[in-house]
């Protein structure tokens, strides 16, 4: 059925299909697949809804992650609304291309479920290959939930594609715990998402009635204006970030906050702070603490690119102590353990009030966290402050006493 | 769905410019896609190529610029020669980029979003990104059957990081990662990888055809040939680096008639309707490899083994196409009727005094 | 905020993400001109080609090939009658000079040019009304003595140049040698009337029966025009003072050529007639002997062997075809016969000096050689007949004193043709006659316009070697035959003997012209130029243009050039028209402002016509 006609209904369906709903609903051009777990079942459903005529948009079957991410910038460049994605080492054997779409302003748009890095083959969820790739320019984020997921490559696709922004998107779900868990999806009005979506029209494409060149060489004196051109569009994408949120809110009724989610922190004393589906799991652990009186909370964070710093600092500022929960490794880092930690502690320094931090390394490998190790989490975090101080910056959960 | 249909450019082939005994080129398109104003060094091979090539291709054309001298010596310092949309992409992405704006066209065109016949769709890939980095990509663009065309413009070496060989390097092509030594005095030992017949092996269905620069409204007319066939298509082009290949830039012409003659460029197209090859171009002469040997600077260290080697090579070629040896190129495969090139014997000179 | 209160110079201001505007096709890719690389520039250079050298009257050969070629036949035919007014009877008669140093002669076959020539000079006939116009008249009077070949051509000339022309013929019908010495199997006389009728329609007046000396003097001449040219050639046939050369029988070459031309002959051959000589006229009366009835005609020259013969080759063998003997290395020193020639004596004889010219040397201890004719042609070439001229004015060759642009001492007289080129070298031909015709008219107007006269100071570049060309472009391809009667039949006829090319055959003949040296608009240097700098508003000959600020000198269109018109010149020969930098890699501060200006402006610019 057309996306056209399609009529507000409740589905339920994994993240994946989700993120394949979503790019249906965004009436995508090119799509460019190339098979790795787990993100792969996006690309099935959307080869299906092609196959049934759902989706007009030509499905290519690429050769090789590099040559998914290729197809999507040139079909970008043409002036096509393209969506890609991948997972794992798949995200890392595209790396090339990361750079160049992002520096020539096409805003591809790239689906990731998430996967550990080989060694060894795993298939569980880690950050660490997306977050391999967040400071080259795209605009990234992480959904906890399939709803959310379907929302986000909405939201993205409209923070991308505006005139002011021009950049591509990294729309991350967990491997597994989003990508492959169902949920209950609302999919909207075809109508509700033109009404947000504008079509893509790219102000420079390859046209031939207005013929221009994409990329030229340049002079080193010229490659500074460039980038700063890049980073200023990066900085100013979060005021369109949070008018994109906004709209989203307005015509289909979710609000989602563009940058945290704050779960029982008004009189937390602890918190966790993290990104991705463990935030359900932390929910839960969360209301199962407070419920035998512990002050603890969770501060989500929803876009990681660009980094909302004065919102981490503010937020976490209000904290004694705060527990990163890194579910990624950035090995020989700061804290010797995850990439957030380093960020978070960077947009806390020059906070007039800074809590205690420590690193969590939790869910790693694709593991759950299971709720005896939040309390063990906790009772580490309300260690520190009793004690007023950090002890160890990071600990291996389940590999400690 | 209602969809629209896609309508496809069909480009006249130009006439012969030998009619009867008179040469006159064909009347070629006014418009010039590509226009002066670019760093590319005296003479150069490839940029004759990409004239010709773009206009052939007309107006209605996107080209595909991998990295290579093409993108770096035309587009310098944001100048831009092409007056026809152009865009860079990475070494490796030229199949994929090219097929990424294909797709986009198709989807768009059929879609609505954008009105017009289907522009022709030319990549311009390098050796190096044709026949190593961007093998699969160009594959893979090939297989799936985009409707673009894919040429290499064929300069049998890394020209732009400095002449490094490529698995297109001749044999005995001395380039700054194949020098010859003592121990090494051929230098390149290695035969160059049969790109475009593993391009019309491997994908039947498209049009494959193999050119060069002296015979220009053959290459013009192969792609147009290449942008008509619905589908991919791919072209291989001999062109000449006076850098690389060290020779006097008056010669880029000739040099792609003396290739042609000496059979180390096989002329021939793959037509994928009849699935065979068509050798039926023939050079005015052929004539042994050492005409075109002593025309290049990468060629003068070579022995007479060396040049014997190459004569065997250029027979292998004849000998596929179906072309009956003159005996006086079979007797050059023996090492004893041939010469070395007059540096080697110089070089050889040298080192018995040292 | 890290890009709060940044601000990019404005000569560094780039276009958005740095794509950047397509340059324009008329003006390039003006922000990077690489002209400064060049140490040498290609210029379009036109040579000579060895055809229009060689050609008496410097026809422009190359030039009407050319326009044949590409099936402009009408300004082919234009072109010619630059030079030539007759191109239907050169096309027909002419030693064609150029063909002997046509440079394709030296690779397969030469063009055959006398074909092609008459092909345009049939279609000329063929106009109701000619191209070419008489000129705007300057109110003065020019008499042309003489309607043969050179005062035909001094005529034409001078009448489109404007002025009153009046030719003074004292034959019955006007044509000069080109109807008295010219058989009609060469030459019908029906072309001949038609050129003759042409100049009249230039408004010539042409008075038939009017002979200098007898009908108008020297001073009328001087008194009634403000200028003559006497083209009277040479009339007098001469002698082989050969002993009993008086007898009946014994004919001379021109009278019986001219007499059977004007339709006055009362000559009856016997069966077996000589021919003594071994010039083209020789040949044409060994041939017209056969058509008046002759069973066995001999020639009989001094020339020892047939390539030394005087001749046009194709006419010798043409002859030989037909069944006329050969018989060299004699000299007939005496006519036998009792009032009547019987037989002559001949004599072993040689040049003394140069082949072909005069004196002979004759072995008279030999035993003579007795051969018997009914009748013997004399055709060993004439002399002038001019008691009429003032003695200050004769030479002693006994032609006219002329200088070398043909004047008079100082008077407004001029002379043209035979009667000044006998003796000078230049062979007697109907071409070097009508050059002389026009190169005398040219020089009149000079004269009467008060110009001074002046020889050609600057060297002509000759194109003769074929290095100099890309001969790669040039497959081999045969020679175009005309085609003949046969010669059995045809030599009992008046009918013409070549038969004319027909269209195809015109056009594939000059598509084997080289284009020698000249620009032929093959656009093959557009083609290969890698920039591409070499630009042409037009496609037409000449009209390429290379675009110096970004030329880089490679060359490569010189040597694809086929026909050898691009050379190369050292960059230092000139002093203007290159935009220099200082580096190649300087650019100007702003240029990439303006070009980010345009950027601005893109979406307003209109799409290319698709």
């Amino acid at each position: 059925m057309p996306v056209a006609e399609a009529k507000k209904r409740m589905v339920r369906i994994n993240g994946c299909v989700a993120s394949a709903q979503a790019a249906k609903y965004a009436d995508v051009d090119v799509i460019a697949a190339y098979p790795i777990r787990p993100y792969t079942a996006t690309m099935m459903a959307l080869a299906q809804m092609v196959a049934n005529g759902e989706l007009d948009a030509e499905y290519i079957v690429a050769d090789s992650e590099h040559s998914q991410l290729s197809i999507a910038h040139g079909a970008a460049s043409a002036g096509a609304r393209v969506f890609t994605g991948s997972s794992g080492v798949g995200v890392q054997f595209a790396y090339e291309l990361y750079s160049p779409i992002s520096g020539s302003r096409m805003p591809v748009q790239m689906m990731i479920a998430d996967r550990t890095l080989d060694p060894p083959g795993d298939f569980g969820s880690e950050h660490t290959d997306a977050l391999s790739t967040r400071d080259m320019g795209w605009i990234m984020g992480w959904s906890c939930d399939a709803q959310e997921a379907f929302d986000n490559h909405l939201i993205a696709y409209r923070i991308g594609e505006d005139r002011r922004v021009l950049l591509p998107q990294m729309v991350c779900q967990d491997g597994f715990f989003v990508s492959h868990i169902t949920g209950d999806v609302e999919l909207p009005d075809g109508g509700q998402v033109r009404e947000f979506l504008p079509p893509y029209k790219h102000p420079y494409p390859l046209d031939p009635r207005r013929p221009v060149s994409h990329g030229p060489q340049i002079m080193p004196e010229q490659g500074p204006p460039l980038q700063l051109e890049r980073a200023r569009a990066m900085e100013e994408s979060m005021a369109v970030i949070e008018q994109a949120h906004e709209e989203f809110g307005k015509i289909f009724g979710r609000k989602y906050d563009p940058w945290l989610e704050e779960y029982k922190t008004d009189d937390a004393e602890v918190v966790f702070f993290l990104q991705g589906a463990h935030a359900v799991t932390a929910r839960f652990a969360i209301q199962h603490m407070r419920e035998r009186g512990i002050k603890v909370g969770m501060v989500r964070l929803r876009t990681i690119r660009p980094y909302p710093t004065e919102r981490v600092q503010d937020s976490l500022s209000k904290f004694k102590v705060v527990g990163v929960i890194e579910t990624n490794m950035a090995l020989g880092s700061v804290s010797s353990g995850g990439a957030l930690y380093a960020e978070a502690a960077a947009a806390l320094y020059e906070a007039d009030k800074r809590p205690l931090m420590m690193s969590f390394m939790a869910g790693m490998g694709g593991e759950a966290i299971v709720l005896k190790e939040f309390y063990w989490m906790t009772e580490k975090m309300i260690e520190a402050q009793k004690k007023g101080k950090i002890e160890k910056r990071t600990h291996w959960v389940g590999f400690e006493h | 769905m209602a969809t629209i249909e896609v309508q496809r450019q069909v480009l006249p082939i130009l006439e012969n410019p030998n009619r009867g005994a008179r040469f006159y080129n064909p009347e070629l398109p006014q418009s010039e896609p590509f226009v002066p104003g670019h760093r590319t060094c005296a003479g150069c091979g490839p940029s004759i190529q990409y004239r010709m090539t773009s206009k052939a291709a007309g107006d209605n054309t996107i080209l595909v610029g991998p990295t290579g001298c093409m993108y770096v010596a035309n587009s310098s310092y944001l100048c831009t020669p092409y007056n026809i949309p152009w865009a860079h992409t990475q070494i490796g992405s030229a199949g994929s980029f090219t097929a990424g704006v294909s797709a986009a066209y198709e989807a768009m065109i059929r879609k609505g979003k954008w009105q017009g016949k289907f522009p022709n769709i030319i990549c311009e890939a390098g050796d190096g990104s044709a026949s190593d980095i961007g093998l699969a990509s160009i594959s893979g663009a090939l297989y799936r059957n985009h409707d673009c065309l894919i040429i290499c413009y064929d300069n049998e070496q890394y020209a732009n990081t400095g002449i490094q060989a490529s698995s297109r390097t001749p044999y005995g092509g001395m380039t700054t990662f194949s020098p010859p030594g003592p121990e090494v005095p051929e230098g390149k030992k290695l035969y160059p990888k049969d790109l475009a017949r593993m391009m019309a092996a491997g994908h039947p269905h498209c049009y494959v055809a193999t050119a060069s620069v002296g015979y220009p409204i053959d290459l013009m007319n192969k792609v147009r040939k290449g942008l008509n066939h619905k589908g991919a298509a791919y072209l291989m082009v001999y062109t000449p680096c006076q850098k690389g290949f060290v020779y006097e830039t008056p010669r880029s012409i000739d040099l792609g008639r003396v290739v042609v003659e000496c059979g180390l460029y096989p002329m021939w197209e793959w037509n994928p309707e009849k699935r065979e090859f068509d050798y039926s171009f023939r050079p005015a002469s052929m004539r042994p490899v050492s005409e075109y040997l002593k025309l290049q600077g990468r060629f003068g260290h070579l022995h007479a083994e060396h040049v014997a080697n190459m004569q065997k090579f250029a027979n292998q070629q004849w000998k596929m196409m179906g072309i009956q040896i003159p005996e006086a190129l079979l007797r050059a495969e023996d090492a004893k009727n041939v010469t070395n090139m007059a540096a080697a014997a110089e070089a050889e000179a040298v080192a018995e005094t040292v | 905020m890290s890009t709060k209160g940044t601000k990019i110079p404005d000569w560094l201001t780039v276009p958005f993400a740095g794509i950047t505007p397509a340059p324009t096709q008329e003006k390039g890719q003006d922000l990077f001109p690489t002209g400064n690389w060049r140490a040498i520039r290609p210029v379009y250079r036109d040579k000579l080609p060895p055809c229009n050298n060689a050609c008496g009257t410097n026809e422009k050969i190359q030039g009407y090939l050319d326009l044949v070629k590409r099936g402009k036949y009408l300004d082919a035919y234009a072109l010619i009658k630059e030079d030539m007014p007759f191109p239907s009877v050169t096309g027909r008669v002419c030693y064609h000079p150029c063909e002997q140093a046509c440079n394709r002669g030296k690779y397969d076959e030469a063009i055959s040019i006398r074909a092609v020539e008459r092909f345009l000079g049939d279609l000329g006939q063929a106009l109701t009304n000619d191209v070419v116009q008489a000129g705007k008249p300057n109110g003065k009077k020019v008499a042309v003595v003489g309607s043969g070949p050179a005062g035909h051509s001094a005529a034409y000339q001078l009448a489109r140049l404007g002025y009153k022309v009046t030719i003074l013929e004292k034959s019955p019908k006007a044509g000069g040698l080109n109807r008295g010495g010219i058989p009609d199997w060469v030459l019908p006389q029906n072309v001949l009337d038609r050129e003759v009728e042409r100049l009249k329609q230039l408004g010539i007046e042409i008075r038939t029966n009017c002979e200098v000396g007898k009908d108008v003097s020297w001073d009328d001449l001087k008194k009634n025009y403000d200028a003559c040219v006497l083209a009277v050639g040479l009339i007098d046939p001469n002698s082989i003072r050969a002993e009993g050369e008086n007898k009946e029988g014994v004919l001379y070459g021109l009278p019986f050529l001219r007499d059977i031309g004007m339709g006055t002959s009362k000559v009856k051959l016997g069966a077996r007639v000589a021919v003594i000589g071994g010039g083209n006229t020789a040949i044409d009366c060994a041939r017209e002997a056969l058509r008046q009835g002759a069973i066995e005609v001999t020639m009989i020259t001094v020339e020892g062997n047939q390539e030394e013969m005087p001749a046009v080759p194709e006419d010798l063998h043409d002859m030989l075809e037909e069944g006329v003997e050969l018989i060299h290395g004699r000299a007939c020193v005496a006519v036998l016969g009792n009032g009547k020639v019987e037989a002559l004596h001949l004599h072993p004889a040689k040049f003394s000096g140069a082949v072909n010219a005069s004196p002979i040397n004759i072995d008279r201890e030999a035993k003579p050689e007795k051969f018997a004719v009914d009748n013997v042609i004399i055709a060993v070439g004439q002399h002038a007949s001019l008691n009429w001229l003032p003695a200050e004015f004769k030479n002693e060759r006994g032609t006219i004193k002329a200088d070398k642009f043909g004047r008079l001492g100082d008077t407004n007289f001029f002379a043209a043709g035979d009667i000044v080129q006998l003796g000078s070298g230049q062979p007697l031909m109907v071409v070097n006659a009508v050059g002389d015709g026009k190169r005398v008219a040219f020089n009149l107007d000079k004269v009467l316009r008060g110009e001074a006269l002046q020889p050609r100071t600057i060297p002509v570049d000759v194109i003769f070697d074929l290095n100099r060309m890309n001969m790669t472009y040039f497959p081999h391809f045969p020679r175009i035959q005309q085609t003949l009667l046969p010669p059995k039949t045809r030599k009992k006829t008046q009918d013409e003997v070549i038969q004319s090319f027909t269209e195809e055959q015109a056009v594939e003949e000059a598509n084997r012209c080289f284009s020698c040296g000249t620009c032929n608009a093959c656009d093959n240097c557009y083609l290969v130029c890698p920039e591409p700098c070499i630009a042409r508003p037009e496609r037409s000959n000449g009209l390429y243009k290379i675009l110096v600020d970004y030329c880089k000198g490679c060359r490569v269109c010189i040597e694809e050039c086929p026909t050898g018109c691009l050379e190369g010149v050292p960059e230092l020969d000139f002093d203007t028209g290159v935009v220099r930098m200082d580096t190649a890699f300087a650019i100007t501060p702003g240029l990439h402002g303006r070009q980010a200006e345009q950027l601005k402006h893109l979406d307003e610019r209109a799409p290319k016509n698709i």
